[in-house]
Parts: C-alpha cells; structure tokens; sequence
C-alpha cells in the first residue's frame, strides 16, 4: 500500500516497503533529515501507521483485554504508548492509544496496521466495532527541539506547550483534526490526525515551516534513544523482559492478553537482556556474535551508522550477567563499548517552550 | 580484560543500578518490583512517566542516600536508571573508560 501522499512528495523521494505499507524512506540525505530532528523542525510522512478505531459499549473493556498497559481512565484528551501481546507473552505490536469520546483510536507501528487488525478482530469476545480508519485519516508528524514553534505557526500557539500525551480536538483551515503532543525521537514531538483529502494541502503548508523527513533518519533517531522500533526488536521469539520493553507494560494491571506469559518470563531463571553499544565502522547485520574476552555471549539485535554518534550504534541481545553499560566486546571485527541510554542527549531536554 | 574481570564490572554496575531501582520504589511507593524497571528504561515524561515532583523528591532522595546533589540543570541524567546511576557514582563512567 502507497502512502496517501506519495503524489505531494518530489520526484526524487526515496519509497521503501516497511511491513506490508511502501512509505518514504528519505526524501534528501538522512544526514540533512537527521539534522532537522534534532536541532530544527522535521515533518513526518506517517501515513504508514495504521490507525484502528474501536469503539461501542464494551470498548473500554475490551482495550483493557488486549492492551498492556492500563487505559481505563484514558479520557479523550490523552493519549498513550502500550504494547498489544499475544497469549504467549510475544509483541503484536506498539501503538499509540488514543482517547476518544465513544472508545479510542489504535495507531499501530509503522507497516504493522494490517497484523494489528487482525489481531483485535480474532480477540473480539465483547463484540465492539473495530474499523480500520486508515484510508480516510491520515497522520502527519512533527519532530524537532524547534517543532514548538512549527505548530504555533500552522495552527495555534498554545497547542505547543500542551503537557507530554495531551490530545486536543481542534481544527486547522476549518478542518476538524484530533491532535496530540507525542513522539518518537524524545525531541518535542506532535501528531496531527487529519482526513485524508485534506492530508496533502497541510503537508504543503508545514513545508513551509519545517523540513520532511523519512522513515530511515526517523528510526536512527529513534534507536539514539532506545525508543523500540518493533518490526527490528521484537524478532526471534524474544519476550518483553528480554527485550527490555517492560515500560510499555502495566504489570500491575490485573489481566490483559499476554500477562501469565510475560510474568512467567520475569519470574523464571535469567537469560539474556538488550542493552545498546557503538563503535566501529561498518554497520552488523542482525545475528552477529557478540564475543566478550572473546567467549561468545550474544548476538547482534540490529544496528545503524548513527549520526548523533557518528559511529555504528547497535542493540545487542546477550546473557544478562554482561547485560552493563561501559563493557567492551568485540561485535564482528570491530571492537564496541556499551552505553548507556538514551545514547544522545535530545536537544529539546535543553530548549524550553518560548 | 579477562572474562572474570568483564563478568565483575558488570556486576558493579548493576547493583548500582539495583539500588537506585530500589531507592526510587521506596521513595515513590511504587507498586511495582523494583527489578521490573530496567537499566535503560526512560523515567522522566515517557517510560516510567516521572513527574517533576517525583524528581524532586528523589533529588532529596540521592542526596540522602548518595550523598550526591542534583540541580534542575541536570535532567538529563534521569534519562535511565544508568545514566543515574553514572552520575551518583562517577567512579562507574571512569572504570569504563579505562
């Protein structure tokens, strides 16, 4: 499936598949894009999220089952990340959760739309509406430590400084859009939820105030500061304790799909653990041997030639009694360090909100 | 660096880690275990969604326990647990170093 918007990028923008949706990989460098996320304004091409609406008297409850985390209480001006498992503990996927006034929106990870879909409909046991609207909405990003001042500009000043996961019905150029203060790079970050044929004219009008950015300088910003990018985590039958997602998990809530499992996992004898390394000059392909004093303790999650580092930057996945940053292991043939997160400091940590 | 040697800076490091997992259970009366947050689990805003008066109370917290104070200036070290754990414990960062 295209992008919605493939028509209102330039010629020369890069389209890759990511999972079963073709979205904009760069539309420059991703030095240049990389920049713009982390010391101006960039502007996302998210249309490859899905976005899933449930709603109906049992929507509540139903989101309770097949959500990790606890959205009870989540009222329509808020919004929130949580991992959707399946019985045996495993990620279907990250969404944003979206309170709305009759239920909630789903936005699944990039390409993951159509899995997520057909997860909640096989789950379906309270009979709630499931409505895949991602044909007729559309999500834009807009990502940057200056991303404040784009959305002052384009709609509305105060909408800026809205608290981290406040959500806001609101209208831009008299079109009703739902948006939101969330991200993925730990700069300032916003969402907006727009209809679909009004997509590509506030895309044209954000151009004007910040520069489009693609799904690889996206994902290299994201890994920078240990924000799960689950089509390259959640691989090889790893559980969420393994994987270091537990954040994304309400242990505390009583029952959701997935919860025996990943208690399970918790409780039972250790095994290995994620943590993040740099160094090196070539980039190793997920599966590399992890040699610590050259005694084989892990493999190669995945990993990118980071530009915030200026190095390769890789999760490793290796047994837990090495699982420390400042260790130095040998990843393929360079030797690496392990670090500690987030790998980058944002920016944003530093620029308030004028 | 031998096996052993890596084998026990990684354990330094984690009980490091441990106890401040443990000071911020405690402190926050957290209903959760300490050793479910993990090492590189973001605190402030995203992860365990820290407020500032969470950090505020545990700026109170590591003064009293680590002997450590902390400023607004330095959120970023509540980035994780780690990177906490660097800050309070200096002595971390340069063993890594070497």
């Amino acid at each position: 499936m295209d992008s919605v918007l493939a028509n209102a990028h330039p010629e020369e923008t890069v389209f890759g598949e990511v999972l079963d949706v073709t979205v904009p990989l760069r539309f420059s460098t991703p030095a240049e894009e990389y920049k713009a996320i982390r010391e101006r304004a960039a502007l996302l091409d998210l249309s490859g999220l899905g976005l899933i609406e449930i709603s109906g008297d049992g929507a509540v409850d139903f989101a309770q089952r097949v959500l990790a985390r606890d959205v009870e209480y989540l009222t329509s001006e808020r919004c929130m990340m949580s991992l959707v498992l399946d019985e045996s503990g495993q990620i279907v996927d990250q969404v944003v959760v979206w309170g709305r006034e009759n239920g909630m929106f789903l936005e699944s990870s990039c390409g993951a739309g159509p899995r997520l879909l057909e997860h909640l409909q096989k789950h379906n046991d309270e009979g709630v509406d499931i409505v895949d609207r991602s044909g007729e909405l559309t999500i834009l990003g807009l990502e940057g430590p200056y991303a404040w001042g784009v959305v002052g500009r384009l709609i509305d000043g105060e909408l800026a400084s809205l608290p981290f996961e406040a959500v806001v019905d609101t209208t831009w150029n008299g079109v009703d859009i739902v948006f939101g203060r969330t991200g993925f790079t730990s700069e300032y970050g916003y969402q907006m939820i727009v209809p679909t044929e009004s997509a590509a004219e506030l895309w044209r009008q954000s151009l004007e105030q910040a520069v489009p950015a693609g799904n690889e300088a996206l994902e290299i910003a994201m890994l920078e500061v240990r924000q799960p990018v689950i089509r390259h985590e959640a691989t090889g039958g790893v559980d969420i304790i393994e994987g270091g997602a537990n954040w994304l998990v309400d242990i505390t809530k009583e029952s959701f799909i997935g919860r025996e499992a990943v208690l399970e996992a918790f409780n039972g004898p250790t095994g290995r653990r994620t943590l993040g390394f740099g160094g090196g000059e070539s980039v190793p392909e997920p599966g590399t041997r992890v040699l610590a004093a050259g005694q084989d303790i892990g493999e190669v999650v995945y990993a990118v030639h980071s530009l915030g580092l200026g190095t390769t930057l890789g999760l490793a996945r290796v047994d837990a009694e090495f699982a420390a940053a400042g260790l130095r292991f040998t990843v393929g043939d360079a030797e690496v360090t392990t670090l500690t997160s987030p790998y980058i400091t944002p920016k944003s940590w530093s620029i308030p909100i004028i | 660096m031998t096996i052993d040697e890596l084998r026990a800076r990684a354990a330094q490091r984690q009980q490091a880690c441990d106890q401040i997992k443990k000071m911020i259970v405690n402190r926050l009366d957290l209903e959760i275990e300490p050793n479910w947050i993990t090492d590189d689990q973001p605190l402030f805003g995203r992860g365990l969604e820290l407020d500032s008066l969470d950090i505020l109370e545990l700026y109170v917290a590591i003064e009293a326990e680590f002997g450590v104070a902390l400023y607004d200036s330095e959120m970023a070290v509540f980035g994780s647990v780690s990177r906490l754990a660097e800050t309070i414990r200096p002595e971390l960062r340069a063993a890594a170093a070497v």
